[in-house]
């Protein structure tokens, strides 16, 4: 998943990056209005942190110029003012969330991941698909109750296809998805990764899990092993 | 509602013109009753006249041969109560009735009027003489009587006259007095209508609303106009002031909250989960150095609510301690430039300061806000400036002023930024955020040190390009060489 930042104050970002990619997520960070709907309009990430008062284009432009462009990415409005008006005001103008600041970080990621799944239409922090079950809050994957141990990147890939299941997932798709603009990547690295997921998940007696389609991309079966 | 000591404007109209129409009257009585009275006299004294001269023509001729006289009173009438008495030049009284005092006639032989009183009546005679001939036909001439008439009326008629005319009035302008009391009394109520429409108005001020429009009718009051304009105007500038407060107050709330949430966010960041000493000790490093940008925002938060206390304060303690607070202005100078040599070598900025060594001026600060401010500006100005630029800090004294000049040549400053770069947590350019723009308070608590010190700072372009602070101060020119700043700086 990947989550752009926008916002202003250097040291704040940091800390907001540094933890978000520890949870596993990809970040990229905007330090101003301009750069943010820059980035946000490209439509390749899973949810956005928005500071209000920001250089160059005010958070609630960002937000009104993301919604008139008909992205409907979860946007989380951090603010250190508090009027009820202006909450009102950002809800109505296409918000999802909000943290005041001084916010708890640990909060602040909770309320992503919880965005994140709502949009993705899952309401719940474990996702199953058939007998694999997937932990996004202890970041564990079991199939047949057994744990799995996964790399973070393998992690990351698995949640992003168990979030769409049965959809077809490009390799460009999950590079957009799972690395932020700090990352090297290429393609073949996704194959590589790809690979060993689908190994790891091969517990014996069960159907691979994870489809290629030539050319189009990869697909979580749902109806694994029951052919 | 009413106190004892209230005073009412319309109370106090209708009772001040009230007096003066009772005055005005009691004077128009005054001149009628005197007016009524003489005229009175007059018609009174005309038919004295009339009666004494009809009397006189009463006297006649007895028809016996001492050629003597008498009194015909037939065809003569007389007034109520009147007394007379007619003598002859014999003392021979040839009719009387009642008592009349004796009176001498007036030797021109005019008719004399006396005021008497008879039998505790006042009365008015006239004595009037006059001459009868008996038989004037005859060789000797006839035979002439000296006549004296007295005749007197009682005055009660003329008093009563001129009582009933008194009254007349009195009544009349006690009616017109009652009817112009309850007509004045609306009428002042009446135009004082727009005083109360504009408490109405002005009650309506909240703490919530202070928008204040003087309603119309008082602003077309000639005598209204003034208060409705300077209300509108003091109210427009709490408004203004009150905003700003609150500008203020949530700029500053925005400020501490967001320098928390970055020391927070730092320490939660540390604790997510078990790290190695190296990290925590950078971790540590970074909280330490966050705190201390929260530690410096709320110092100058502190300062410039201190230099914003009430001057007095400031003053009584600065008297009692006058020496040790004026400062000399060049030392000052050399310790800002000294201060901020490490942040203008790293832009590589020349400081000049052209300062005259031979005058030195005692600032009227305490030495540490002297420092405050030039360091303030000169901070300002390596932050405005682009690399490898000059930095020119001059000290111009006139009089009994001081005038420092911090000229840099940084991209100057646009209108906008001009009118509002001195209040609190304004930053000119928006696209520069807090971490080069510091806190946006440095300007604020130069501005708040000058005008406490009774003097002034300004911004304005340069005409080479860049901006220019000016500060003028009040202070005490010391002429001295033994000061020993050297004042060369990097």
């Amino acid at each position: 998943m990947r989550v752009l930042l926008v916002e202003d104050e250097q040291r704040l970002a940091e800390n907001i990056v540094a933890a978000l990619r520890e949870t596993g997520l990809a970040v990229d960070h905007a330090a101003d209005g301009e750069a943010g709907s820059l980035l946000a309009e490209q439509g390749v990430y899973d949810a956005i942190v928005l500071d209000l008062m920001l250089p160059g284009k005010s958070g609630q432009r960002v937000l009104q110029d993301l919604r008139r462009r008909k992205l409907h990415t979860p946007v989380l409005i951090l603010t250190a003012q508090e009027s009820k008006e202006s909450i009102v005001n950002l809800l109505n103008a296409g918000a999802d969330d909000y943290l005041s600041k001084p916010f708890d970080l640990g909060e602040l990621l909770a309320r992503i991941k919880a965005l994140i799944r709502r949009a993705k239409g899952v309401s719940t922090p474990v996702l199953a698909v058939s007998d694999l079950e997937l932990n996004t809050v202890q970041q564990t994957v079991r199939r047949r109750g057994q744990v799995l141990d996964l790399s973070p990147t393998e992690y990351r890939i698995l949640e992003y296809l168990i979030h769409r299941p049965r959809a077809v997932v490009s390799q460009q798709e999950l590079l957009e998805h799972l690395y932020d603009f700090d990352w090297e990547h290429h393609s073949n690295v996704i194959e590589a990764h790809i690979s060993n997921l689908r190994r790891k998940l091969n517990v014996a007696g069960t159907e691979p899990l994870i489809e290629t389609l030539r050319h189009r991309g990869y697909r979580l079966r749902e109806e694994a092993g029951s052919q | 509602m009413k106190s004892s000591a209230s005073v009412s404007i319309t109370r106090r109209l209708v009772v001040t013109v009230l007096i003066l129409e009772l005055l005005s009257a009691a004077a128009l009585i005054t001149a009628i009753t005197v007016h009524e009275w003489s005229v009175q006299l007059e018609i009174f004294d005309t038919s004295l006249v009339a009666t004494a001269e009809s009397l006189m023509g009463a006297v006649q001729d007895t028809e016996d041969e001492g050629d003597n006289v008498m009194l015909d009173m037939r065809g003569v009438r007389l007034a109520k109560d009147a007394v007379f008495r007619v003598e002859d030049e014999g003392g021979k009284v040839l009719g009387s009735a009642g008592e009349p005092p004796h009176l001498e006639a007036t030797a021109s032989g005019a008719p004399l009027f006396r005021n008497i009183r008879v039998s505790g009546r006042d009365y008015r005679f006239i004595v009037l003489n006059g001459t009868r001939i008996v038989d004037p036909g005859k060789a000797n001439g006839g035979v002439r009587h000296s006549i004296a008439i007295i005749y007197g009326t009682p005055l009660r008629h003329v008093w009563h006259e001129v009582r009933e005319a008194v009254r007349f009035f009195a009544i009349a302008t006690a009616f017109l007095l009652g009817l112009t009391a309850a007509l004045m009394a609306w009428l002042v109520r009446k135009g004082l209508s727009p005083v109360h429409e504009l408490a109405y108005e002005a009650e309506r001020i909240g703490p919530g609303d202070w928008q204040f429009h003087a309603p119309e009718s008082a602003k077309k009051t000639s005598e209204l106009r003034p208060l409705a304009a300077a209300l509108e105007a003091a109210l427009a500038r709490l408004q203004r002031s009150f905003e700003q407060q609150k500008r203020f107050t949530s700029d500053a709330a925005h400020e501490l909250k967001t320098d928390v949430a970055i020391v927070k966010s730092s320490l939660q960041l540390l604790s997510m989960r078990k790290r190695t000493l190296d990290e925590y000790g950078q971790g540590l490093a970074l909280s330490l150095e966050d705190i201390t940008r929260l530690e410096s925002t709320v110092e100058k938060m502190l300062t410039l609510a201190r230099l914003e206390q009430p001057a007095e304060n400031y003053n009584s303690s600065a008297t009692s301690q006058t020496c040790s607070l004026a400062c000399s202005l060049r030392d000052v100078i050399a310790d800002a430039v000294h201060q901020s040599k490490p942040f203008a070598q790293l832009k590589s900025i020349e400081v000049a300061v052209e300062i005259n060594p031979n005058t030195d001026v005692r600032l009227p600060i305490d030495s540490r806000d002297a420092l405050l401010l030039c360091s303030n500006i000169l901070l300002n100005a390596l932050q405005h400036s682009p690399d490898g630029a000059t930095v020119r800090m001059a000290v111009t004294v006139d009089d009994d002023t001081a005038r420092l000049t911090v000229r840099d040549q940084g991209e100057g400053i646009s209108d906008e930024d001009r009118d509002h770069v001195f209040e609190p947590f304004y930053r000119g350019d928006p696209s520069r955020s807090r971490k080069s723009g510091g806190t946006g308070l440095g300007l604020s608590i130069c501005k708040a040190i000058c005008e406490r010190a009774g003097g002034s700072i300004e911004i304005a372009n340069d005409a080479l390009g860049g901006a220019v602070v000016t500060v003028a101060l009040p202070v005490k020119v010391v002429a001295s060489s033994a000061l020993s700043a050297s004042l060369k700086a990097e």
